[in-house]
Protein backbone atom coordinates (compact mmCIF):
# COMPACT_ATOMS: atom_id res chain seq x y z
CA UNK A 1 0.00 0.00 0.00
CA UNK A 2 1.20 3.63 -0.80
CA UNK A 3 2.35 5.34 1.93
CA UNK A 4 1.82 8.90 0.56
CA UNK A 5 -0.36 10.18 -1.84
CA UNK A 6 -0.49 13.64 -3.44
CA UNK A 7 -3.96 14.81 -4.05
CA UNK A 8 -4.33 16.87 -7.48
CA UNK A 9 -7.52 18.37 -7.15
CA UNK A 10 -9.51 20.81 -4.98
CA UNK A 11 -13.10 21.43 -3.73
CA UNK A 12 -15.18 18.56 -2.04
CA UNK A 13 -13.43 16.02 -4.43
CA UNK A 14 -9.96 16.70 -2.49
CA UNK A 15 -11.27 16.37 0.67
CA UNK A 16 -13.39 13.50 -0.34
CA UNK A 17 -9.91 11.70 -1.32
CA UNK A 18 -7.85 12.46 1.50
CA UNK A 19 -10.55 10.85 3.66
CA UNK A 20 -10.22 7.74 2.29
CA UNK A 21 -6.23 7.86 2.43
CA UNK A 22 -6.84 8.87 6.10
CA UNK A 23 -9.01 5.80 6.71
CA UNK A 24 -5.98 3.81 5.08
CA UNK A 25 -3.19 4.99 7.46
CA UNK A 26 -1.67 7.00 4.07
CA UNK A 27 -0.23 10.54 4.61
CA UNK A 28 -1.94 13.06 2.31
CA UNK A 29 -0.26 16.17 0.12
CA UNK A 30 -2.77 18.45 -0.90
CA UNK A 31 -2.00 21.30 -3.32
CA UNK A 32 -3.87 24.72 -3.53
CA UNK A 33 -3.57 27.64 -6.16
CA UNK A 34 -3.76 31.25 -4.08
CA UNK A 35 -7.23 31.64 -4.45
CA UNK A 36 -7.29 28.31 -2.68
CA UNK A 37 -4.92 28.55 0.53
CA UNK A 38 -8.06 28.67 2.70
CA UNK A 39 -9.68 25.82 1.42
CA UNK A 40 -10.71 23.07 3.72
CA UNK A 41 -8.56 20.52 1.63
CA UNK A 42 -5.65 22.37 2.54
CA UNK A 43 -6.12 22.05 6.51
CA UNK A 44 -6.90 18.55 6.27
CA UNK A 45 -4.39 17.34 4.38
CA UNK A 46 -1.00 16.61 6.05
CA UNK A 47 1.21 18.66 3.90
CA UNK A 48 -0.10 21.40 0.98
CA UNK A 49 1.89 22.95 -1.80
CA UNK A 50 1.18 25.89 -3.73
CA UNK A 51 1.23 25.23 -7.37
CA UNK A 52 0.15 28.84 -8.62
CA UNK A 53 -2.06 31.44 -9.28
CA UNK A 54 -6.08 31.33 -9.23
CA UNK A 55 -6.60 30.54 -13.02
CA UNK A 56 -6.60 26.66 -13.47
CA UNK A 57 -4.41 26.35 -16.45
CA UNK A 58 -1.18 28.33 -14.07
CA UNK A 59 -2.46 26.23 -11.11
CA UNK A 60 -4.53 23.42 -10.87
CA UNK A 61 -3.01 21.82 -14.67
CA UNK A 62 0.35 22.89 -14.08
CA UNK A 63 1.82 19.93 -14.35
CA UNK A 64 5.22 20.56 -13.66
CA UNK A 65 4.61 22.43 -10.61
CA UNK A 66 2.52 19.58 -9.67
CA UNK A 67 4.67 16.45 -10.31
CA UNK A 68 7.26 18.65 -8.54
CA UNK A 69 5.31 18.87 -5.37
CA UNK A 70 4.33 15.13 -5.52
CA UNK A 71 8.31 14.53 -5.79
CA UNK A 72 9.25 16.87 -3.45
CA UNK A 73 7.49 15.37 -0.77
CA UNK A 74 8.14 11.94 -1.24
CA UNK A 75 4.93 10.71 -2.34
CA UNK A 76 4.50 7.21 -4.23
CA UNK A 77 1.11 7.72 -5.58
CA UNK A 78 -1.10 10.71 -7.73
CA UNK A 79 -5.11 11.13 -7.12
CA UNK A 80 -6.49 12.95 -9.78
CA UNK A 81 -9.72 13.48 -8.90
CA UNK A 82 -12.38 14.29 -11.48
CA UNK A 83 -12.15 17.18 -13.93
CA UNK A 84 -8.38 18.80 -14.18
CA UNK A 85 -5.89 16.23 -15.19
CA UNK A 86 -8.28 13.26 -14.27
CA UNK A 87 -8.64 12.18 -17.77
CA UNK A 88 -5.05 13.57 -19.14
CA UNK A 89 -3.28 10.59 -20.09
CA UNK A 90 -0.07 12.64 -20.71
CA UNK A 91 0.09 13.49 -17.22
CA UNK A 92 -0.78 9.95 -15.76
CA UNK A 93 2.58 9.10 -18.56
CA UNK A 94 4.46 11.82 -16.95
CA UNK A 95 3.74 10.62 -13.32
CA UNK A 96 4.75 7.22 -14.72
CA UNK A 97 8.33 8.27 -15.59
CA UNK A 98 8.94 9.90 -12.60
CA UNK A 99 7.86 6.69 -10.28
CA UNK A 100 4.82 7.90 -9.13
CA UNK A 101 1.67 5.63 -9.57
CA UNK A 102 -1.42 7.61 -11.06
CA UNK A 103 -4.64 6.25 -9.16
CA UNK A 104 -6.54 5.15 -12.40
CA UNK A 105 -6.66 3.26 -15.44
CA UNK A 106 -3.30 3.22 -17.96
CA UNK A 107 -2.43 6.20 -20.00
CA UNK A 108 -3.27 3.83 -23.03
CA UNK A 109 -6.66 3.22 -21.48
CA UNK A 110 -7.42 7.20 -20.57
CA UNK A 111 -6.49 8.24 -24.30
CA UNK A 112 -8.45 5.14 -26.31
CA UNK A 113 -11.72 6.10 -23.87
CA UNK A 114 -10.89 10.05 -23.66
CA UNK A 115 -10.96 10.23 -26.80
CA UNK A 116 -14.78 9.70 -27.67
CA UNK A 117 -14.55 8.80 -31.09
CA UNK A 118 -12.00 6.52 -30.67
CA UNK A 119 -13.85 4.95 -27.48
CA UNK A 120 -16.98 4.63 -29.85
CA UNK A 121 -15.08 2.62 -32.32
CA UNK A 122 -13.53 0.35 -29.53
CA UNK A 123 -16.94 -0.37 -28.08
CA UNK A 124 -18.66 -1.07 -31.22
CA UNK A 125 -15.71 -3.65 -31.84
CA UNK A 126 -16.34 -5.01 -28.46
CA UNK A 127 -20.12 -5.56 -29.64
CA UNK A 128 -21.48 -2.56 -27.57
CA UNK A 129 -24.61 -0.77 -28.68
CA UNK A 130 -23.36 2.83 -29.65
CA UNK A 131 -25.19 5.60 -31.74
CA UNK A 132 -24.98 6.47 -35.13
CA UNK A 133 -22.19 9.16 -35.90
CA UNK A 134 -18.75 10.13 -37.44
CA UNK A 135 -15.40 9.69 -36.47
CA UNK A 136 -12.97 13.10 -35.72
CA UNK A 137 -14.53 15.68 -38.32
CA UNK A 138 -11.94 17.98 -40.10
CA UNK A 139 -14.14 20.86 -40.43
CA UNK A 140 -17.35 22.85 -40.06
CA UNK A 141 -18.23 21.48 -43.91
CA UNK A 142 -17.06 17.51 -43.00
CA UNK A 143 -19.46 18.34 -40.25
CA UNK A 144 -22.08 19.40 -42.89
CA UNK A 145 -21.90 16.17 -44.61
CA UNK A 146 -22.04 13.90 -41.70
CA UNK A 147 -24.94 16.04 -40.27
CA UNK A 148 -27.18 15.51 -43.47
CA UNK A 149 -25.73 11.39 -43.89
CA UNK A 150 -27.63 10.43 -40.14
CA UNK A 151 -29.94 13.67 -39.98
CA UNK A 152 -31.11 16.30 -37.82
CA UNK A 153 -31.00 16.67 -35.11
CA UNK A 154 -27.44 16.01 -34.03
CA UNK A 155 -24.85 16.62 -31.38
CA UNK A 156 -22.05 18.06 -32.23
CA UNK A 157 -19.10 16.96 -29.91
CA UNK A 158 -15.72 17.60 -28.55
CA UNK A 159 -13.45 14.39 -28.82
CA UNK A 160 -11.65 15.35 -25.19
CA UNK A 161 -14.83 16.82 -23.86
CA UNK A 162 -16.82 16.18 -20.89
CA UNK A 163 -19.55 18.15 -18.12
CA UNK A 164 -21.00 19.18 -21.11
CA UNK A 165 -18.50 21.26 -22.39
CA UNK A 166 -17.46 21.59 -26.33
CA UNK A 167 -21.05 19.84 -26.94
CA UNK A 168 -23.67 21.51 -29.17
CA UNK A 169 -27.26 20.20 -30.23
CA UNK A 170 -27.93 21.37 -33.43
CA UNK A 171 -31.11 21.29 -34.96
CA UNK A 172 -30.72 22.59 -38.87
CA UNK A 173 -27.85 23.00 -40.88
CA UNK A 174 -28.34 26.99 -40.08
CA UNK A 175 -27.24 26.21 -36.99
CA UNK A 176 -24.03 24.14 -37.74
CA UNK A 177 -21.26 26.79 -38.17
CA UNK A 178 -22.44 29.11 -34.46
CA UNK A 179 -22.56 25.90 -32.82
CA UNK A 180 -19.64 24.16 -34.33
CA UNK A 181 -17.09 27.24 -33.50
CA UNK A 182 -18.81 28.37 -30.26
CA UNK A 183 -18.03 24.15 -29.16
CA UNK A 184 -14.52 23.98 -30.45
CA UNK A 185 -13.56 26.98 -28.83
CA UNK A 186 -15.10 25.96 -25.63
CA UNK A 187 -13.44 22.50 -26.20
CA UNK A 188 -9.97 24.14 -26.90
CA UNK A 189 -9.94 26.41 -23.75
CA UNK A 190 -11.36 23.78 -21.64
CA UNK A 191 -9.17 20.47 -22.61
CA UNK A 192 -6.51 22.57 -25.58
CA UNK A 193 -8.40 20.07 -27.42
CA UNK A 194 -10.51 21.45 -30.26
CA UNK A 195 -11.31 17.99 -32.47
CA UNK A 196 -15.14 17.70 -32.93
CA UNK A 197 -17.35 14.79 -33.83
CA UNK A 198 -20.76 14.28 -34.56
CA UNK A 199 -23.45 11.80 -33.38
CA UNK A 200 -26.83 11.41 -34.12
CA UNK A 201 -29.21 13.39 -31.33
CA UNK A 202 -31.43 10.70 -29.40
CA UNK A 203 -34.11 13.00 -28.41
CA UNK A 204 -35.42 13.02 -24.96
CA UNK A 205 -33.58 9.44 -23.48
CA UNK A 206 -32.85 8.66 -20.16
CA UNK A 207 -29.29 9.32 -18.96
CA UNK A 208 -28.08 6.19 -17.35
CA UNK A 209 -24.81 5.40 -16.49
CA UNK A 210 -23.12 1.96 -14.51
CA UNK A 211 -20.14 2.40 -12.25
CA UNK A 212 -17.81 -0.19 -12.85
CA UNK A 213 -14.75 -1.49 -10.87
CA UNK A 214 -11.40 -3.57 -12.00
CA UNK A 215 -8.43 -4.62 -10.26
CA UNK A 216 -4.63 -5.79 -12.08
CA UNK A 217 -5.65 -9.23 -11.81
CA UNK A 218 -8.73 -9.43 -13.98
CA UNK A 219 -11.49 -9.29 -11.56
CA UNK A 220 -13.85 -6.96 -13.00
CA UNK A 221 -17.34 -6.18 -11.26
CA UNK A 222 -20.28 -3.35 -11.54
CA UNK A 223 -22.05 -1.42 -8.73
CA UNK A 224 -25.20 -1.19 -10.20
CA UNK A 225 -26.74 1.71 -12.51
CA UNK A 226 -26.97 5.55 -11.73
CA UNK A 227 -29.66 7.80 -13.09
CA UNK A 228 -28.58 11.31 -14.01
CA UNK A 229 -31.31 12.19 -16.08
CA UNK A 230 -32.15 15.37 -14.51
CA UNK A 231 -29.45 17.75 -16.83
CA UNK A 232 -28.81 21.48 -16.71
CA UNK A 233 -29.59 22.50 -20.41
CA UNK A 234 -26.01 22.98 -20.52
CA UNK A 235 -26.21 19.07 -20.08
CA UNK A 236 -24.85 19.20 -16.78
CA UNK A 237 -25.98 17.20 -14.42
CA UNK A 238 -28.04 18.58 -11.21
CA UNK A 239 -30.04 15.54 -9.33
CA UNK A 240 -28.94 11.57 -9.94
CA UNK A 241 -30.27 8.81 -8.30
CA UNK A 242 -29.37 5.30 -7.56
CA UNK A 243 -30.74 2.50 -8.84
CA UNK A 244 -32.50 3.90 -11.72
CA UNK A 245 -36.40 4.26 -11.29
CA UNK A 246 -38.93 2.82 -13.41
CA UNK A 247 -36.38 0.44 -15.38
CA UNK A 248 -37.08 -2.36 -16.69
CA UNK A 249 -35.25 -4.82 -15.44
CA UNK A 250 -34.33 -6.88 -18.87
CA UNK A 251 -32.84 -3.44 -19.35
CA UNK A 252 -30.86 -3.19 -16.34
CA UNK A 253 -29.23 -6.13 -16.68
CA UNK A 254 -28.75 -6.05 -20.05
CA UNK A 255 -26.48 -2.54 -19.10
CA UNK A 256 -24.91 -4.62 -16.53
CA UNK A 257 -23.64 -6.93 -18.76
CA UNK A 258 -22.57 -4.77 -21.28
CA UNK A 259 -20.41 -2.49 -18.96
CA UNK A 260 -18.43 -5.52 -17.61
CA UNK A 261 -18.13 -6.62 -21.04
CA UNK A 262 -16.85 -3.66 -22.36
CA UNK A 263 -15.01 -2.77 -19.81
CA UNK A 264 -13.21 -6.57 -19.56
CA UNK A 265 -12.72 -6.22 -23.77
CA UNK A 266 -10.95 -2.56 -22.98
CA UNK A 267 -8.72 -4.06 -20.80
CA UNK A 268 -9.68 -1.08 -18.26
CA UNK A 269 -8.76 -1.03 -14.60
CA UNK A 270 -9.34 1.07 -11.68
CA UNK A 271 -13.02 3.05 -11.19
CA UNK A 272 -14.70 3.85 -14.61
CA UNK A 273 -18.23 4.40 -15.61
CA UNK A 274 -19.64 3.52 -18.86
CA UNK A 275 -22.84 6.17 -19.94
CA UNK A 276 -25.68 4.98 -21.57
CA UNK A 277 -28.51 6.90 -23.41
CA UNK A 278 -31.62 5.21 -23.08
CA UNK A 279 -34.80 5.25 -25.01
CA UNK A 280 -38.20 2.81 -24.49
CA UNK A 281 -36.13 -0.70 -25.19
CA UNK A 282 -32.91 1.01 -27.05
CA UNK A 283 -29.65 1.24 -25.17
CA UNK A 284 -26.84 3.36 -26.68
CA UNK A 285 -23.27 3.53 -25.56
CA UNK A 286 -22.22 7.05 -25.25
CA UNK A 287 -18.90 7.62 -23.28
CA UNK A 288 -16.34 6.35 -20.28
CA UNK A 289 -15.63 8.09 -17.98
CA UNK A 290 -11.56 6.56 -16.73
CA UNK A 291 -12.09 8.74 -13.20
CA UNK A 292 -14.39 8.25 -10.05
CA UNK A 293 -16.90 10.72 -10.70
CA UNK A 294 -19.25 13.59 -9.04
CA UNK A 295 -21.92 11.64 -8.33
CA UNK A 296 -20.12 8.26 -6.98
CA UNK A 297 -21.64 8.50 -3.49
CA UNK A 298 -25.13 7.04 -4.54
CA UNK A 299 -23.43 3.90 -5.86
CA UNK A 300 -21.61 3.78 -2.53
CA UNK A 301 -24.24 4.17 -0.27
CA UNK A 302 -26.42 1.59 -1.77
CA UNK A 303 -23.77 -0.82 -2.10
CA UNK A 304 -22.12 -0.56 0.70
CA UNK A 305 -18.45 0.04 -1.03
CA UNK A 306 -16.11 3.00 -0.64
CA UNK A 307 -15.22 3.78 -4.24
CA UNK A 308 -12.03 5.81 -3.83
CA UNK A 309 -10.70 3.51 -1.19
CA UNK A 310 -11.42 0.73 -3.75
CA UNK A 311 -9.19 2.69 -6.39
CA UNK A 312 -6.15 3.16 -4.70
CA UNK A 313 -6.48 -0.24 -3.41
CA UNK A 314 -6.49 -1.34 -7.36
CA UNK A 315 -3.82 1.29 -8.04
CA UNK A 316 -1.63 -0.31 -5.53
CA UNK A 317 -1.98 -3.88 -6.95
CA UNK A 318 -3.99 -5.21 -4.72
CA UNK A 319 -7.02 -7.36 -6.04
CA UNK A 320 -10.43 -6.49 -5.61
CA UNK A 321 -11.60 -8.11 -2.12
CA UNK A 322 -15.20 -9.02 -3.44
CA UNK A 323 -17.19 -10.17 -6.63
CA UNK A 324 -19.92 -9.99 -8.40
CA UNK A 325 -21.84 -12.28 -6.36
CA UNK A 326 -20.71 -10.27 -2.80
CA UNK A 327 -22.57 -6.72 -4.12
CA UNK A 328 -26.00 -6.52 -3.85
CA UNK A 329 -27.81 -3.10 -3.56
CA UNK A 330 -29.79 -1.79 -0.56
CA UNK A 331 -32.56 1.16 -0.81
CA UNK A 332 -31.77 3.78 -3.23
CA UNK A 333 -30.23 6.93 -3.24
CA UNK A 334 -30.36 10.39 -4.22
CA UNK A 335 -27.71 13.21 -4.65
CA UNK A 336 -28.45 17.06 -5.04
CA UNK A 337 -25.45 19.24 -6.22
CA UNK A 338 -25.59 22.31 -4.39
CA UNK A 339 -24.14 25.08 -6.82
CA UNK A 340 -23.11 28.54 -6.23
CA UNK A 341 -25.57 29.80 -9.74
CA UNK A 342 -28.77 31.31 -10.33
CA UNK A 343 -31.04 28.50 -11.52
CA UNK A 344 -33.41 31.23 -12.68
CA UNK A 345 -30.55 33.45 -14.46
CA UNK A 346 -29.69 30.24 -16.82
CA UNK A 347 -27.40 28.56 -13.94
CA UNK A 348 -25.04 32.04 -14.06
CA UNK A 349 -22.12 30.89 -11.74
CA UNK A 350 -21.73 33.28 -9.02
CA UNK A 351 -18.67 34.50 -6.78
CA UNK A 352 -18.49 36.14 -3.81
CA UNK A 353 -18.27 35.13 0.27
CA UNK A 354 -20.44 32.73 1.89
CA UNK A 355 -21.95 34.73 5.13
CA UNK A 356 -24.06 31.73 6.81
CA UNK A 357 -23.38 27.81 6.07
CA UNK A 358 -25.56 26.01 7.49
CA UNK A 359 -25.80 21.93 6.32
CA UNK A 360 -28.33 19.11 6.97
CA UNK A 361 -27.92 16.15 8.73
CA UNK A 362 -29.73 13.12 10.85
CA UNK A 363 -30.44 9.89 9.75
CA UNK A 364 -29.76 9.04 6.21
CA UNK A 365 -27.83 12.43 5.16
CA UNK A 366 -24.47 12.96 4.00
CA UNK A 367 -23.07 15.87 2.53
CA UNK A 368 -19.69 16.12 0.55
CA UNK A 369 -18.29 19.89 0.69
CA UNK A 370 -15.41 22.50 1.18
CA UNK A 371 -17.34 24.93 1.97
CA UNK A 372 -17.92 26.95 5.74
CA UNK A 373 -19.16 29.94 6.83
CA UNK A 374 -17.15 32.69 6.09
CA UNK A 375 -15.33 30.27 2.57
CA UNK A 376 -14.46 32.81 -0.38
CA UNK A 377 -16.10 31.02 -3.48
CA UNK A 378 -13.34 32.16 -6.07
CA UNK A 379 -14.36 32.83 -9.75
CA UNK A 380 -11.92 30.74 -11.30
CA UNK A 381 -13.25 26.82 -10.98
CA UNK A 382 -16.35 25.02 -10.73
CA UNK A 383 -19.84 26.13 -9.28
CA UNK A 384 -20.23 23.60 -6.77
CA UNK A 385 -20.28 23.92 -3.22
CA UNK A 386 -21.57 20.35 -1.88
CA UNK A 387 -23.09 17.51 -2.46
CA UNK A 388 -25.67 16.23 -0.55
CA UNK A 389 -26.88 12.66 -0.24
CA UNK A 390 -30.07 11.17 1.24
CA UNK A 391 -30.51 7.50 1.27
CA UNK A 392 -33.74 5.46 2.32
CA UNK A 393 -35.56 2.22 1.95
CA UNK A 394 -37.62 3.49 -0.99
CA UNK A 395 -36.97 5.94 -3.44
CA UNK A 396 -40.62 7.51 -1.76
CA UNK A 397 -38.25 7.54 1.69
CA UNK A 398 -35.22 8.80 0.06
CA UNK A 399 -37.06 11.72 -1.56
CA UNK A 400 -38.60 12.68 1.62
CA UNK A 401 -35.47 12.51 3.52
CA UNK A 402 -34.07 14.83 0.81
CA UNK A 403 -36.46 17.30 1.26
CA UNK A 404 -36.13 17.64 4.91
CA UNK A 405 -32.59 17.94 3.92
CA UNK A 406 -32.54 20.41 1.69
CA UNK A 407 -35.08 22.42 4.40
CA UNK A 408 -32.72 22.39 6.62
CA UNK A 409 -29.59 23.13 4.61
CA UNK A 410 -28.81 27.49 4.11
CA UNK A 411 -26.49 28.68 2.61
CA UNK A 412 -25.83 32.83 2.53
CA UNK A 413 -24.02 34.91 0.33
CA UNK A 414 -24.54 33.76 -3.39
CA UNK A 415 -27.40 32.46 -5.01
CA UNK A 416 -27.72 28.18 -4.42
CA UNK A 417 -28.91 26.02 -6.24
CA UNK A 418 -30.97 24.50 -3.50
CA UNK A 419 -34.76 25.72 -3.10
CA UNK A 420 -35.04 25.15 -7.14
CA UNK A 421 -34.05 21.16 -6.17
CA UNK A 422 -36.35 21.38 -3.33
CA UNK A 423 -38.83 22.09 -6.13
CA UNK A 424 -38.08 20.04 -8.45
CA UNK A 425 -38.42 17.44 -5.98
CA UNK A 426 -41.91 18.21 -5.58
CA UNK A 427 -42.59 17.77 -9.00
CA UNK A 428 -45.11 15.46 -10.29
CA UNK A 429 -43.30 14.24 -13.19
CA UNK A 430 -39.82 13.37 -11.17
CA UNK A 431 -41.90 11.68 -8.50
CA UNK A 432 -43.13 8.99 -11.16
CA UNK A 433 -39.75 8.57 -12.37
CA UNK A 434 -38.20 7.39 -15.50
CA UNK A 435 -38.28 10.74 -16.82
CA UNK A 436 -35.33 11.90 -20.10
CA UNK A 437 -33.03 13.98 -20.47
CA UNK A 438 -35.20 16.76 -21.48
CA UNK A 439 -37.82 16.91 -18.76
CA UNK A 440 -35.73 19.48 -16.79
CA UNK A 441 -34.96 22.20 -20.13
CA UNK A 442 -38.68 21.60 -20.82
CA UNK A 443 -39.74 22.52 -16.74
CA UNK A 444 -37.67 25.60 -17.47
CA UNK A 445 -39.56 26.75 -20.97
CA UNK A 446 -42.81 26.12 -19.07
CA UNK A 447 -41.56 28.56 -16.04
CA UNK A 448 -40.15 30.90 -18.26
CA UNK A 449 -43.41 30.88 -20.64
CA UNK A 450 -45.63 31.22 -17.40
CA UNK A 451 -43.28 34.04 -15.77
CA UNK A 452 -44.19 36.15 -19.11
CA UNK B 1 16.80 42.36 11.36
CA UNK B 2 16.64 40.14 8.08
CA UNK B 3 16.35 36.81 10.20
CA UNK B 4 13.03 38.84 11.94
CA UNK B 5 11.52 39.71 8.12
CA UNK B 6 12.27 36.20 7.12
CA UNK B 7 10.15 34.78 9.84
CA UNK B 8 7.14 37.51 9.46
CA UNK B 9 7.49 36.85 5.62
CA UNK B 10 7.06 32.99 6.27
CA UNK B 11 4.36 34.15 8.28
CA UNK B 12 2.32 36.36 6.30
CA UNK B 13 2.75 34.03 3.31
CA UNK B 14 0.84 31.29 5.93
CA UNK B 15 -1.53 33.29 6.71
CA UNK B 16 -4.63 34.70 4.89
CA UNK B 17 -3.48 38.24 5.92
CA UNK B 18 -2.86 41.16 3.48
CA UNK B 19 -0.78 43.11 5.89
CA UNK B 20 1.65 42.56 8.69
CA UNK B 21 2.80 45.40 10.84
CA UNK B 22 5.27 44.86 13.89
CA UNK B 23 6.64 47.48 15.95
CA UNK B 24 9.17 47.40 18.65
CA UNK B 25 11.08 50.06 20.09
CA UNK B 26 12.73 51.46 17.72
CA UNK B 27 11.98 49.45 14.61
CA UNK B 28 8.64 49.27 12.48
CA UNK B 29 8.29 46.29 10.27
CA UNK B 30 5.84 46.04 7.73
CA UNK B 31 5.19 43.68 5.31
CA UNK B 32 2.22 43.73 2.60
CA UNK B 33 0.75 41.09 0.40
CA UNK B 34 0.81 42.46 -3.49
CA UNK B 35 -2.92 42.33 -4.74
CA UNK B 36 -2.22 38.80 -6.59
CA UNK B 37 0.34 37.02 -5.00
CA UNK B 38 0.31 35.23 -1.96
CA UNK B 39 3.70 35.98 -0.75
CA UNK B 40 4.39 39.89 0.27
CA UNK B 41 6.11 41.42 -2.74
CA UNK B 42 7.29 44.30 -0.89
CA UNK B 43 7.68 45.70 2.45
CA UNK B 44 9.16 48.46 3.92
CA UNK B 45 11.73 48.60 6.59
CA UNK B 46 12.42 51.86 8.36
CA UNK B 47 13.38 53.13 11.73
CA UNK B 48 9.72 54.25 13.45
CA UNK B 49 10.58 58.17 13.71
CA UNK B 50 12.12 57.93 10.28
CA UNK B 51 9.99 60.18 7.52
CA UNK B 52 7.72 58.55 5.46
CA UNK B 53 9.70 59.82 2.46
CA UNK B 54 12.83 57.98 3.41
CA UNK B 55 11.20 54.68 4.23
CA UNK B 56 9.53 55.37 0.35
CA UNK B 57 13.07 55.52 -0.53
CA UNK B 58 14.31 52.14 0.64
CA UNK B 59 11.65 50.14 -0.45
CA UNK B 60 12.58 46.38 -0.88
CA UNK B 61 11.33 44.25 -3.54
CA UNK B 62 10.60 40.35 -2.81
CA UNK B 63 12.01 37.91 -4.97
CA UNK B 64 9.20 34.75 -5.04
CA UNK B 65 9.75 31.26 -6.98
CA UNK B 66 7.16 31.14 -9.49
CA UNK B 67 7.59 27.32 -9.77
CA UNK B 68 7.91 24.54 -7.02
CA UNK B 69 11.29 23.32 -6.61
CA UNK B 70 14.33 22.78 -4.94
CA UNK B 71 16.58 25.86 -4.70
CA UNK B 72 19.84 25.49 -6.07
CA UNK B 73 22.01 28.77 -4.66
CA UNK B 74 24.66 30.26 -6.76
CA UNK B 75 28.61 29.31 -6.18
CA UNK B 76 29.71 31.10 -4.58
CA UNK B 77 25.83 31.78 -3.23
CA UNK B 78 24.26 35.44 -3.47
CA UNK B 79 24.42 36.88 0.29
CA UNK B 80 23.09 39.48 2.14
CA UNK B 81 24.32 43.14 2.30
CA UNK B 82 25.81 42.12 -1.97
CA UNK B 83 25.05 45.03 -4.15
CA UNK B 84 23.60 43.71 -7.84
CA UNK B 85 24.41 45.66 -10.81
CA UNK B 86 21.68 45.36 -13.37
CA UNK B 87 19.72 42.25 -13.80
CA UNK B 88 21.36 39.27 -12.79
CA UNK B 89 20.78 35.69 -11.80
CA UNK B 90 20.34 35.10 -7.90
CA UNK B 91 19.71 30.92 -7.65
CA UNK B 92 17.78 28.51 -9.71
CA UNK B 93 15.06 26.70 -8.44
CA UNK B 94 14.74 23.40 -10.06
CA UNK B 95 11.50 21.42 -11.18
CA UNK B 96 11.77 18.03 -12.61
CA UNK B 97 15.42 18.07 -13.62
CA UNK B 98 14.90 22.00 -15.11
CA UNK B 99 16.59 24.71 -13.85
CA UNK B 100 14.08 27.91 -13.96
CA UNK B 101 16.32 30.86 -13.12
CA UNK B 102 15.44 33.57 -10.54
CA UNK B 103 16.44 37.17 -11.40
CA UNK B 104 17.20 39.93 -9.47
CA UNK B 105 15.18 42.23 -12.27
CA UNK B 106 17.25 45.27 -11.38
CA UNK B 107 19.89 46.60 -9.34
CA UNK B 108 19.77 46.86 -5.59
CA UNK B 109 21.13 45.49 -2.77
CA UNK B 110 20.33 41.88 -1.07
CA UNK B 111 18.96 42.62 2.36
CA UNK B 112 17.69 39.15 2.50
CA UNK B 113 18.42 35.76 1.91
CA UNK B 114 15.31 33.48 2.72
CA UNK B 115 16.11 30.18 1.52
CA UNK B 116 19.07 27.53 1.86
CA UNK B 117 20.35 25.67 -1.15
CA UNK B 118 18.53 22.63 -1.54
CA UNK B 119 15.46 23.77 0.24
CA UNK B 120 12.11 22.41 -1.64
CA UNK B 121 9.82 25.83 -2.08
CA UNK B 122 6.23 26.41 -3.77
CA UNK B 123 5.12 28.96 -6.22
CA UNK B 124 4.58 32.57 -4.39
CA UNK B 125 7.79 31.27 -1.59
CA UNK B 126 9.75 34.44 -0.84
CA UNK B 127 13.14 33.74 -2.03
CA UNK B 128 15.42 37.25 -1.39
CA UNK B 129 14.59 40.45 -0.20
CA UNK B 130 16.05 43.06 -2.75
CA UNK B 131 16.56 47.18 -1.72
CA UNK B 132 16.12 49.06 -4.36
Amino acid sequence: MFKKVLIANRGEIALRINRACHELGITTVAIFSEADRQSLHVRHADEAFCVGPGPVIRSYLNIPNIISAALISGCDAIHPGYGFLAENARFAEIAADHGLTFIGPKPSVINAMGDKATAKRLMEQAGVPITPGSGIVADVDEARRVCEQIGYPVLLKATAGGGGKGMRAVSSVEELPTAYATAQAEAEASFKDGRMYVEKLIVNPRHIEVQVLADEHGGVVHLGERDCSVQKPSHQKLIEEAPAPELDAAIRDRLHEIATTATRAVGYTNAGTLEFLVAGDAVYFMEMNTRIQVEHPVSELIYGVDLVKEQIRIAAGEPLGFSQDDLHPHGHAIEVRVNAEDPHNNFAPAAGTLTVVVFPGGPGIRVDTHVYGGAVVPPFYDSMLAKIIAVGRTRESAILRMERALGETRIEGVKTTVEFCAELLRDEEFRRGGIGVGWLPAYLARKTAAVS
Amino acid sequence: MATRIRALAGALARSGFARLRVRDGETEIELRRAARSAAPSSYVVAPAEEPAERAAERRADVVASDVVGIVRLLRPPVAEGQDLDGDRDLAFVETLGIRNPVRSRGSGRVCSVFVSDGQPVEYGQPLFAIER
